[in-house]
This record gives C-alpha cells, structure tokens and sequence, in this order.
C-alpha cells in the first residue's frame, strides 16, 4: 500500500506535467474502485458508467488544484460524491426517500447468491446518506476524518450516519447470517 | 446493551489500540456484549461478502483525443525519437560543416540538365499515370455499355420468342377450329 501510494504520488506528478499516459494508468488503477462505488450509490449501471467516465474527466481538469497529491484517493471520491449527487438530486428533486429495512424475511440459512442478494437488497434500503457511510467505510476503507472530507460533513455526522446504518443492516443481514451459521 | 463500549468503533477498525484493548477484556466477561459484537461481526462479514463488479468498459478517457500529447510532447517524452533526432541533427551539423569548408564548384549547366531530365521523367510518368487511368475508365464504360447492349439483346429475343410462339399457338388454334368448321 505504502509503495503505491509513492507510484500514486508519481503518476501525480507526472500527469501534472502534461504526461497524459500516467494519468491513464492512474485512471486503469482507481475506474474499478470508483465505478463500484457509484454503482452502489446510484444503482444504475449506465449512470455508474457515465458519472465514473465525468469523475476521470473532472479530475484530470482539476489535478493541479490538488495540493497533497497523497490525498489523491479522498479528493478522487469527493468529486465521485458530487457527481453522484447531482444525479440523485435530479432523478429526486421532491427530497430524499428514507426506506427503513424491514426486518429479515428469511430466517432459514442462504446460499452465497441469496446472500449476494440479501445485502444489495439491504444496501439499496437504505437511505443514500446511510448507505454511502457503509460504502466509503466498508468498501473503501476510508478513515472517518477522510469520510468527513469527502461528505464535507462533521466527522460526527458520519459516524452518526454509519452506526445508523450499520445497525439498520444487522437487523436485516445479522439473523439472516446467525440461522446460516446454525 | 447496557455496556457503555463503541463497538461498532471497534468492529469498523476507528478506536486506539488502547481502546481496542479495553473492549477485547471486557467482552471477555460480557455474554451481552459479545452477542452484540458477533452480529455486528456477521453483518461486516456479510458486506463483504459482496464482490466489486469489473467495469463493462474502459473509461473512454483514454482513447480521447482531446487529451492526447502533441506531436512535439510525444517526441520530448520519447528516449529513443529524442536520441534518433539529436542523431540526425549531428549528421546535419557535419554535413553542413563539410560543405561550408569546402564549397564544391557547381556546375549550372549539369544542374539544368539533371533538373529537365527529372521533370521529363515525372511529367512522363504523370502523362502515363493519366493515360492509364483514361484507358481503364474507358474500358470499363465499354464493359458496362456492351453488358447492357447483351442484356437488351437477350430481352428482345426471349420476347421475340414469347411472341413467335404465341403466334403458333394461336394459328393452330386457329387451324384446329377452322378444321372443326369444315367438317361440320
């Protein structure tokens, strides 16, 4: 991790100077994360595909804006968020939708697909504040003070939105997982 | 849970080792707290349990042309054109000293001659070129031409035919009645 960081770093500073090759393997080594993320955010592979395509975009045009290139990662997915926002804000202009999880519907033990199936399920009840929480923290394994950064929100505030989430989800995947262990 | 412990803080790796520390110890003695901290331990597992999907196509960065080096970027950042080039440059330079220090005597007249024979050559070739060009367009009109000549050719005769043997048809029927007249 450290020694990509320092490529990270490199790569930086070479697309800086015009290098339009070092960005592109910049680009090769972050698309999968950043898609990934987008796609559990919107929920729409063709958005996920297009915000991701305006993300690289985005970045490129503002990387000399980015004065500590280590922070690279954090500053990659703020503008991911923002993107991804602008869309959500326009397909839900009338103001967020809250779906509270219900409570697990199966009690029996699932297969690895069921299971699949079970969390993005979870995921997508959840609201798209909660659930961007468990994406940058569980997914991305961002610390809560790049969390905070990337949301522009107190630190507070993410943690108040990730123990939210976190414990909306284990009433809906906890008892789910317990019985399969059985 | 009545125990005052973060330990979703622990669960999602955000407390001190020191803290860490203190919740290991304490759900040791705590059945509550450890029940807790296993479901919060299944439901990260069960996160995790979902894989990052490939993305289904490249990010079109790459491949925009917008963003491609100029052909001058291209060269500065190329060792082997770069080193190719100041190659070519010191054979320029040597060239170039070796005529100024020794300037050949120019002899116009040959000059010319080379010149007007070279032009002839390329006029001639381009005359040639054009001929050819000339010669396979008119062949291929005359194909064309004589191709539709036959078509209408083969038109006309199966007509002809058609015609020829509606006529035989119809002198027969003709002869058969009149035979069938005469016998009445």
């Amino acid at each position: 991790m450290i020694f990509r960081e320092v490529e990270d770093r490199d790569l930086i500073a070479k697309a800086r100077r015009g290098h339009v090759e070092a960005y592109n393997v910049l680009v090769s080594r972050w698309e999968k994360r950043v898609f990934n993320y987008l796609l559990r955010l919107v929920g729409q592979r063709e958005d996920a595909l297009d915000l991701s395509q305006d993300v690289f975009l985005k970045a490129y045009q503002n990387l000399k804006k980015l004065d500590d290139p280590a922070k690279f990662p954090g500053w990659l997915f703020r503008i991911a968020h923002n993107e991804a926002y602008s869309l959500l804000r326009k397909n839900r202009p009338e103001g967020e939708m809250v779906v509270e999880p219900k409570m697990a519907e199966a009690s029996g033990g699932l297969f690895p697909i069921e299971s699949t199936l079970a969390v993005r399920s979870a995921l997508a009840r959840l609201s798209d504040d909660h659930r961007e929480a468990v994406l940058l923290k569980v997914y991305q394994g961002f610390k809560f003070e790049e969390m905070a950064e990337i949301l522009s929100c107190p630190v507070s505030t993410v943690k108040s939105r990730l123990y939210t989430a976190l414990d909306l989800l284990k009433q809906t995947l906890g008892p789910v997982n317990t019985g399969g262990a059985e | 849970m009545s125990c005052e412990l973060d330990l979703t803080g622990y669960v999602v790796d955000e407390l001190a080792k020191r803290e860490r520390g203190v919740v290991e110890d304490h759900v040791r003695g705590c059945q509550s707290c450890r029940e807790e901290l296993d479901r919060l331990n299944l439901t990260r597992s069960a996160l995790a349990s979902l894989e990052d999907e490939e993305i289904p196509r490249r990010i079109a960065f790459v491949s925009d042309r917008v963003f491609e080096p100029r052909w001058w970027q291209t060269m500065w950042h190329s060792g082997p054109v770069m080193g190719f080039a100041s190659a070519a440059l010191l054979a320029a330079a040597i060239l170039a000293h070796a005529f100024v220090v020794h300037p050949m005597a120019v002899d116009t007249a040959q000059v010319e001659k080379r010149i007007e024979s070279q032009l002839n050559a390329r006029v001639q070739a381009a005359v040639n070129e054009a001929q050819a060009r000339q010669s396979a367009e008119f062949a291929k009109v005359l194909d064309a031409t004589e191709h539709r000549f036959e078509t209408q050719r083969q038109a006309d005769l199966a007509n002809f035919l058609q015609a020829d043997e509606y006529r035989q048809k119809q002198m027969a029927r003709l002869e058969v009645a009149s035979n069938e007249a005469s016998g009445q």
